[in-house]
């Protein structure tokens, strides 16, 4: 039987900063349902600049996994339709970014808007609601 | 299909509070709502899961839950009564009397929103105005780390960019400047167009420096890749409007507000060649309502702790800080603190006493010791609330609810409690 060596590889890991922001597409399906399929697949989601993407070999609609201190959630890979500045990732507000925040502040204030994580692709799914709860 | 009569109506979708939308309501239900973008709308029809009353995560009637709510906030030696932005002035007028009566601390989402840029503004170190100035009269507008087309959709169209004003009847086309300062291409970047101003994430101290050096006609200078030649440009835009608007994002106010004063710095600076105000882009409806209501009555605009000497307030008794290290029970009021705070902060509100008083079900009330069910702010509920630019405005209900309003479930609270 052929080994595959590719399952002992790790995948590589990026560094990224992720910024956050607001979708009215994204908060009008939360404020319908918080539980619902349309405010996590709009919610569970990070937007990269396309060729970056290619360089980290991230496809398209691939899941995968952001760690920072903090915490560690697998989301949606999307491609930004337009040139996007290097090593940053864009996510709209949600308890999926949140989950990355660091709790220091020195003013009461997270930084919600720069918040520094690795991403690599995952073989796992998206992080469901309910497990962030767990977390 | 017959359509009724509609009637007018005050969204509490976002703090822009338009006044101009129109709701067909039938047997009591909404039937169709126009002039409303999509958040709009979607506050109207609701939520999917309402609340129900429970404790302990049991279902039990209403009255039970205020009971054992009561009793959590009366044994707690440092309760926190938290949210409120989502309330009217009202309910958070009645929640602030909660939080003197508790010896409680009281913040809201301000807090780690635009609550800085607010005190500002309100004790007149920043100028500001009000929205219909803006339409009536505005040429310049700048939206700075803010993208409204995504969290205030009406504000260009209502307001700041596309209506025609008394001394701008050529509109947009001819007669406003709509400017974009952010770290992407936001919906509202691609309307301003060869306007927007591309920045790396906390570039934009070093962003308004270079202005300010411009609008002095010394030549900027940027650590970052920027060609200098574009802020030229800006700055003379700038020197030359006749009403200027600086509408502030949490973008622009995150990157710097470790240095909050460069921007009363860059005001005065700009208005010494030029007139401009300033408006903080505040999200939820009645966040600013909370600001003005407690400085009312304490001096200060959140993060206040009531004492037997008198309120104070300080960073240490914000919610952040309150529930990393400080609150041993916490009352939360129309907010969802585990979906909008950072989970290693809203952690720490699964190991202590909590209750929650919200219309719908939301990720906080799944680990709530108490869930208190209330009427919609503006749907279920009228009242007054504040604008984003401080204009108190009156919102009705279009429909009769069966529950209290969030209001009379603080009060009934404090009847038991005192
Ligand atoms: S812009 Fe805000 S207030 Fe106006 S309709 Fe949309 S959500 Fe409602």
């Amino acid at each position: 039987m052929a080994l595959d060596v590719g399952k002992f590889i790790k995948a590589p890991e990026y560094d990224i900063k992720i910024i956050t922001h607001r979708d009215v597409f994204q908060a009008s399906a939360c404020e319908e349902d918080r539980f619902g399929d349309e405010c996590q697949e709009m919610s569970a989601l990070i937007v990269l600049d396309a060729a970056e993407m290619k360089r980290m070999g991230i496809q398209d609609r691939a899941n995968v996994r952001l760690t920072s201190n903090w915490g560690s959630v697998v989301v949606r890979a999307r491609a930004s339709p337009r040139e996007e500045q290097k090593g940053m990732g864009f996510m709209v507000n949600s308890p999926w970014v949140n989950t990355l925040v660091s709790d220091e502040t020195t003013d009461g204030i997270p930084a919600f808007k720069d918040i520094e994580a690795k991403i690599t692709i995952s073989k796992n799914g998206i992080t469901g609601i309910q497990e962030l709860l767990l977390l | 299909m017959e359509m009724t009569e509609p009637i007018t109506w005050t969204c509490t979708g976002c703090a822009l509070l338009c006044e101009d939308i129109q709701v067909h309501i039938k047997d009591n239900k909404v039937e169709k709502v126009e002039h409303a973008c999509l958040k709009g709308k979607a506050r109207v029809y609701g939520c999917k899961h309402t609340a129900i009353s429970t404790v302990d995560q049991a279902e039990v009637d209403i009255n039970s839950a205020i009971s054992q709510a009561a009793e959590i906030l009366e044994k707690a030696k440092n309760p926190l009564l938290y949210g409120w932005s989502n309330s009217t002035s009202e309910a958070q007028v009645a929640g602030i009397e909660l939080a003197q009566t508790l010896g409680a601390c009281i913040d809201s989402t301000s807090s780690f929103c635009q609550g800085i840029t607010i005190n500002e503004i309100m004790n007149g170190s920043i100028p500001s105005c009000t929205l219909e100035e803006v339409r009536e009269k505005a040429d310049v507008v700048i939206y700075w780390g803010a993208d409204p087309m995504s969290s205030h959709p009406r504000h260009l169209s209502k307001y700041s960019y596309f209506p025609r004003g008394e001394l701008r009847q050529r509109g947009y086309e001819e007669d406003r400047t709509a400017i974009c300062i952010d770290v992407t291409q936001s919906r509202t970047a691609k309307i301003c167009k060869a306007m927007f101003f591309s920045i790396p994430p906390g570039g934009d101290a070093e962003f308004m420096r270079a202005l300010m050096d411009g609008l002095a006609g010394r030549v900027p200078k940027l650590s970052y890749d920027f060609d200098v030649k574009r802020i030229l440009e800006l700055a003379a835009v700038l020197k030359k409007a006749e009403f200027g608007v600086i509408f502030a994002g949490l973008g622009l106010v995150y990157s710097i507000k470790e240095e909050f004063d460069l921007i009363l710095e860059f005001m005065s600076t700009l208005n010494r060649f030029s007139n401009f105000s300033l408006i903080p882009m505040a999200g939820h409806f009645n966040m600013r309502g909370f600001n003005h209501n407690l400085h009312e009555k304490t001096g200060f605009i959140h993060r206040v702790r009531f004492t037997k000497n008198g309120p104070v307030s300080g960073v240490e008794y914000s919610v952040v800080e309150q529930l990393k290290h400080g609150a041993d029970a916490v009352l939360v009021v129309g907010s969802d603190p585990l979906a909008s705070l950072p989970l290693s902060i809203a952690r720490r509100l699964k190991d202590i006493p909590l209750i929650l008083v919200d219309p719908c079900a939301n990720l906080t009330t799944r680990v709530a010791d108490v869930t208190i069910p209330c009427g919609a702010s503006g749907i279920e509920v009228g009242g007054t609330a504040v604008r984003l630019d401080g204009k108190k405005m009156d919102i009705s209900p279009i429909v009769q609810g069966d529950g209290l309003s969030d209001e009379m479930v603080v009060r009934r609270i404090m009847e038991e409690v005192s």
